[in-house]
């Protein structure tokens, strides 16, 4: 409603505009006119000749023309007679603001507005759909909480899992070693900081990350999550039967209602390996579609997250190289390429590196 | 409600202004003054909803409100505030939108300051005004209304064209378009002259400062738009003859001329119908400046738009005003009352030379631009005319008119004297000799044009202060008495000094880049050294950095001379992640008025990078010799005071005629 | 001097300054326009090395290899031809595999294009106008224009304030 209201002032203001002169009865100012130029050029010759910028013949001569300019003007201005008020004109002129101004506005804006639209900036937009701000005071509380007593690991074991599920995979790190330092060491946990690890590398499986899982697995040989992405870091290496080995023997020993049995069939039928005979036909198939989609975007996000670490800390030829064949594999060229000369910038400074880099490249298929 | 509200204050404006260019013409036909005085309000209440139209579509872009087409497309959410706000104008329907704000803003202007107009010629004027206004609302509410919704907003919007989030964007066309609008007003006023088949000497009184203040803004929107192209495009050059500068150019050519002119009609009362002419002409050219520009018939990095349909639409404007306007001129002109006389050799005679040369420079100026599209539509050809085809036809037409410059004020109005305005140039031309040798012997076989050049360009600066030591009666007269005089001079003649030494300088800047400009292409790794002119510059390494919405890569450079470290230069080259798009990022080193020059490649296999350095001595005088003339303009357009040309007498004169004769 | 006399005095050097004009203007026509041409246009027309001309056409992918010292060759493409190009110096910003490209230089007697400018003055929403034109009548170029959003006044729940 506040808009056509504000539609409707509008309406009357321009309306206003046009009936204003037209409402004065004696309008104020009739204007100017030529003659009172010239009686200023006229005025000006006297100031001119007084400090001397021109010699008395030529004032004379332009006093003449100026002179002569004058009374043309002033005989114009008499035989055009004073002016007149036209009462019809003017009542059509106000006919016409009051009908046709709301007219003119009316159909072109209901034709192109979109006047039941509303606003929709960004901060507002963002305060409705980001459900995460909620959740981000809170962790603003816990850490202000864990700067002053920072021995509390019961404390560091519920903060970690959430940063890792906001992304701050670095903070979460550190959350999980000061849980299972203060809190006590135990497979789930050190499943938990290899993952995020895992976070921090971009979704690949590091070397650290590796030796988490397998202490979990010491731990608790038969921990789900340590498995599976031990499984991931023999795909990861290339080593696609081991990886088949160990999610078969994962599907062989668990129940057949564990939650994570679809992930890991679908990783199975990934590497090549056969998915447990048990299951009926519906599961794989829908591990299948999975495998498809959200395999996909899992897989974006970790390259993405590579991408953003080597940004910030570029020494890592490693991570250079993986980051190229991973474009290559996803079919972007454009941007394998332009990752590639990132990569050099970055190591542009020390030969050893750039060496293997370029070496790297050039069995990626990618050089010059 | 901000988005709906700046649409139907847009959709308010054009019922204003059709009431605006109707109305006030019948009040000056029935002579009723309450009618005619309906053209002031409507003016002021139509600029009131288009600058609260203008306002609407900042704050949008401002807030990030996607749901709105134009933001969407144009901007994002992590765009530094700065370009957010520039962005508006940045795109096809912002700036349309910016063109009719200062259309409507000139408008405002005359309706708030013309009381000492007549009622009706600022009837007709203001009408005229609105007339192109209705046109021009028609055109943006029809084909690039920026006021457009999406139902479902995106979540972010696609970002500008990284080349144009750049300072320089924010101040240049906003510049150029007061300048391109602003001549509106004189082609108005002209319009109305010829309604009214009435026009005399106060006529250009009146519409003289109209024009100086769009000169103003087209020759700094000119001078900054070719500043922001050299440091932005990282080619090192500062002007292209590229179509889209070109319709900037000749605006600016008529519109000079249009000045000189004016001058000669408000203190001579001649020149009237050529005055008229010149008035629709610059308008013209403003408007097929904008038509070259907003319709994508030229592609460059200035053309954005690529809608047939906006093209067509400007054409009609295009031609309904330009044809209807000369058409009204060819009916209307014969019956123009004939103006004051004058002797060749004069004051006038030296405005109507000035004005013979502009207008030709402009016509090869128009036909360069128009010629390739004109020989694709008709026979399909693709051709290119670039810089050589201006060099050849532009300079030999320059040349005389920089050679005529000094002697036009130190000719008497009406009959002149060349001899005498010869003899005190004297100075003038020793000095330009004396220059021309100086330069010819330090730069011993090189360039033989270039000391000629600036030979010239001495000659205009020499010129214009002969012209002020004339007046003041320098080294004739007690130095008090000078100085008094100088005092009591009008504005105006310092204005005209200024601005004639300001094309001097000018001169002196583009002919000093053109042929001492020193270069360095090539690949450099870390710690190379690359000299040029006579410094050194090492790179010192190259580091990567994170910008708002870009990551750049950044190259520094320590520069030397004999050994001495000057200063650090740090060129960069920058990703811009949404559009995947890249730009350089030149560093510029200012020393005096020359620069040095850095502008970054590509990266190769070993690490090393491309590098581009220039050295461009006293590079900066082009720009500043546009800043001098518009500080001359400003100097000009503060004279309240009336001028008029007094003649100089028959008499007196006679034997100076007999001489010219 | 009488009144036609001044006139005849102005008009004569009205004249004059645009006859001079005219001939600057034809002169420099003849000398310094520069045709355009795709690779089919250069084999259909069998232009000979020597004529300064613009090439115009896409940059084959993969065809880009850069030598030292900023020595780059690379092939345009029109659909139906390739031409070989060199160059040497700084591409700019927007040049890129599978993008439009303008380049202007003249053919070597070996048959490559040797080129002393290379303009890629667009951001990938568009290509040089000549570019465009010229695929278009091949049938080379799809516009994706079409993928802009269009307006409409569907009322969106809760939208209403």
């Amino acid at each position: 409603m506040t808009l056509w209201f504000v539609f409707a002032l509008m309406t009357v203001a321009a309306i206003f505009a046009v009936l204003w002169p037209l409402s004065r009865s004696r309008p104020a100012g009739t204007g100017g006119s030529e003659v009172v130029v010239y009686r200023d050029q006229l005025a000006e010759i006297d100031r001119d000749m007084a400090s001397g910028i021109i010699a008395a013949p030529e004032a004379e001569a332009a006093r003449i023309e100026i002179s002569r300019r004058l009374l043309a003007a002033a005989d114009q201005s008499e035989s055009e007679g004073p002016a007149k008020g036209n009462l019809k004109l003017r009542r059509m002129a106000a006919t016409l603001a009051l009908v046709g101004l709301p007219a003119i506005a009316a159909s072109f804006y209901l034709t192109l507005g979109s006047p039941r639209l509303g606003d929709f900036p960004l901060a507002e937009r963002s305060r409705v759909v980001d459900a995460n701000q909620p959740l981000a005071d809170l962790v603003a509380q816990v850490e202000a909480h864990l700067e002053k007593s920072p021995t509390d690991g019961r404390g560091w074991a519920v903060l970690a899992p959430v940063l890792s599920r906001l992304g701050r995979y670095d903070d979460a790190v550190r959350a999980y070693r000061n849980a299972i330092t203060y809190a006590g060491d135990s497979a789930d946990r050190r499943a938990d900081l290899g993952e995020a690890l895992m976070g921090t590398a971009g979704g690949v499986v590091t070397a650290d990350a590796k030796a988490e899982f397998e202490r979990a697995v010491a731990q608790a040989a038969d921990n789900a999550k340590a498995n599976y992405f031990l499984g991931l870091a023999a795909e990861q290496d290339g080593r696609k039967a081991d990886a088949a080995a160990i999610w078969q023997g994962m599907l062989a020993k668990a129940p057949a209602d564990a939650p994570w049995r679809p992930l890991v069939q679908a990783a199975l039928v990934r590497v090549g390996g056969v998915a447990a005979p048990a299951l009926p036909d519906g599961a794989v198939a829908a591990a299948k579609d999975m495998s498809e989609t959200d395999r996909n975007s899992m897989i974006r996000g970790m390259v993405d997250r590579l991408a953003t670490r080597l940004k910030q800390n570029g020494d890592d030829v490693e991570g250079w190289l993986r980051l190229v064949r991973a474009y290559l594999v996803m079919g972007e060229r454009d941007k394998a390429i332009s990752a590639q000369a990132d990569a050099r910038q970055a190591v542009a400074k020390d030969a050893e590196r750039l060496r293997q880099l370029n070496e790297g490249l050039k069995n990626l298929g990618l050089d010059g | 409600m901000i988005a709906e509200s700046g649409h139907y204050a847009l959709v308010l404006a054009l019922g204003l202004a059709l009431i605006q260019s109707t109305v006030p013409l019948l009040g000056a036909r029935w002579r009723d003054v309450a009618l005619m005085n309906v053209a002031r309000s409507t003016a002021l209440a139509q600029l009131l909803f288009v600058a609260a139209s203008f306002a609407a579509l900042v704050t949008l872009h401002v807030t990030s409100d996607f749901s709105v087409v134009n933001v969407y497309e144009n901007s994002h959410s992590l765009k530094p505030m700065i370009y957010k706000i520039t962005g508006v104008w940045g795109n096809h329907e912002g700036s349309m939108l910016l063109w009719v704000s200062i259309l409507a803003l000139f408008g405002g202007l005359v309706a708030a300051f013309g009381n000492n107009l007549p009622l009706s010629l600022r009837a007709h004027v203001l009408a005229v005004q609105a007339w192109i206004a209705s046109a021009f609302y028609l055109f943006i509410l029809i084909t690039s209304n920026p006021f457009l919704r999406i139902a479902n907003p995106p979540i972010e919007g696609r970002d500008l064209n990284p080349v144009l989030q750049d300072i320089g964007l924010a101040v240049h066309p906003p510049m150029l378009y007061l300048g391109y609008v602003g001549f509106s007003i004189s082609f108005s006023f002209a319009v109305a002259a010829l309604l009214e088949g009435r026009i005399d000497a106060a006529w250009a009184r009146w519409v003289r400062p109209w024009i100086l203040m769009a000169w103003i803004f087209l020759t700094l929107g000119i001078a900054m738009g070719s500043y922001w192209a050299y440091y932005e495009l990282g080619w090192g050059g500062w002007w292209f003859w590229d179509p889209v500068e070109n319709a900037s150019l000749m605006p600016w050519l008529a519109g000079t001329a249009l000045l000189h002119s004016a001058l000669v009609m408000e203190k001579r009362n001649a020149l009237k119908v050529w005055t008229i002419l010149l008035s629709i002409l610059t308008f013209s050219l403003s408007l097929l400046g904008t038509f070259l520009v907003r319709s994508g018939v030229l592609t460059s990095v200035h053309a954005f738009a690529t809608d047939p349909r906006r093209g067509v639409f400007i054409l009609l404007i295009l031609f309904i005003f330009i044809g209807g306007s000369f058409s009204l001129y060819a009916w209307r002109a014969p019956s123009l009352k004939q103006g004051g006389l004058f002797a060749p050799i004069s004051r006038e005679g030296a405005l109507v030379l000035n004005n013979l040369l502009l207008t030709t420079a402009c016509a090869t100026v128009f036909i360069g631009t128009l010629y390739p599209l004109a020989l694709e539509v008709l026979t399909g050809e693709k051709i290119s005319v670039g810089a050589p085809f201006f060099n050849f036809t532009f300079a030999p037409l320059f040349v005389p008119l920089l050679l005529a410059v000094p002697f036009g004020p130190l000719l008497a109005w009406k009959r002149g004297d060349l001899l005498g305005a010869a003899q005190r140039l004297t100075v003038a031309g020793i000095v330009s000799l004396v220059v021309i040798a100086l330069v010819w012997a330090w730069t011993y076989g090189g360039a033989t044009l270039a000391p000629l050049a600036i030979g010239l360009a001495v000659f205009v600066i020499a010129g214009a202060l002969c012209d002020l030591a004339e007046r003041v009666g320098l080294f004739r007269i007690p130095l008090s008495i000078s100085l008094r005089r100088a005092r009591g001079l009008p504005r105006a003649t310092w204005g005209t000094v200024f601005a004639h030494a300001g094309l001097g300088v000018a001169l002196i800047g583009i002919v000093c880049e053109t042929t001492w400009n020193s270069e360095y292409i090539g690949e450099m790794k870390a710690n190379d050294v690359a000299a040029v002119a006579s410094y050194q510059l090492r790179l010192d390494g190259l580091t990567q950095r994170q910008g708002p919405n870009f990551r750049e890569m950044v190259a520094q450079f320590t520069v030397s001379r004999d050994g001495e470290k000057v200063a650090l230069m740090t060129p960069s080259k920058r990703n811009f992640t949404t559009r995947g798009a890249s730009t350089t990022e030149a560093a510029l080193l200012t020393r005096g008025a020359s620069q040095l020059y850095i502008s970054l490649g590509d990266t190769a296999a070993d690490g090393s990078i491309a590098v581009r350095i220039y050295h461009k001595p006293l590079v900066l005088l082009i720009w500043w010799g546009p800043v001098l003339m518009a500080f001359g303009g400003l100097l000009s357009l503060s004279d309240r005071r009336l001028r008029v040309g007094a003649p100089k007498p028959a008499k007196a004169a006679a034997r100076a005629l007999q001489a010219a004769e | 001097m009488t009144r036609k006399q001044r006139r005849l005095t102005l008009i004569g050097c009205a004249l004059a300054v645009l006859g001079i004009a005219a001939g600057l203007v034809l002169n420099a026509l003849r000398d310094s326009i520069v045709f355009f041409s795709t690779p089919s246009m250069v084999a259909e027309k069998h232009l000979g090395p020597g004529t300064r001309f613009r090439l115009g056409g896409l940059v084959k992918p993969g065809s880009v290899k850069r030598g030292d010292n900023l020595a780059v060759t690379f092939t345009v493409a029109d659909g139906s031809a390739t031409l070989p190009v060199a160059f040497k110096g700084i591409l700019p910003d927007l040049f890129r595999e599978g993008q439009g490209v303008v380049a202007e230089g003249m053919l070597d007697p070996s048959g490559v294009f040797r080129a002393d400018t290379v303009l890629a003055k667009h951001d990938e929403r568009y290509m040089p106008k000549d570019v465009a034109d010229a695929l278009k009548k091949q049938g080379h170029w799809k516009d994706d224009y079409a993928a802009k959003p269009s307006a409409s006044a569907a009322p969106t729940q809760g939208a209403m304030r």
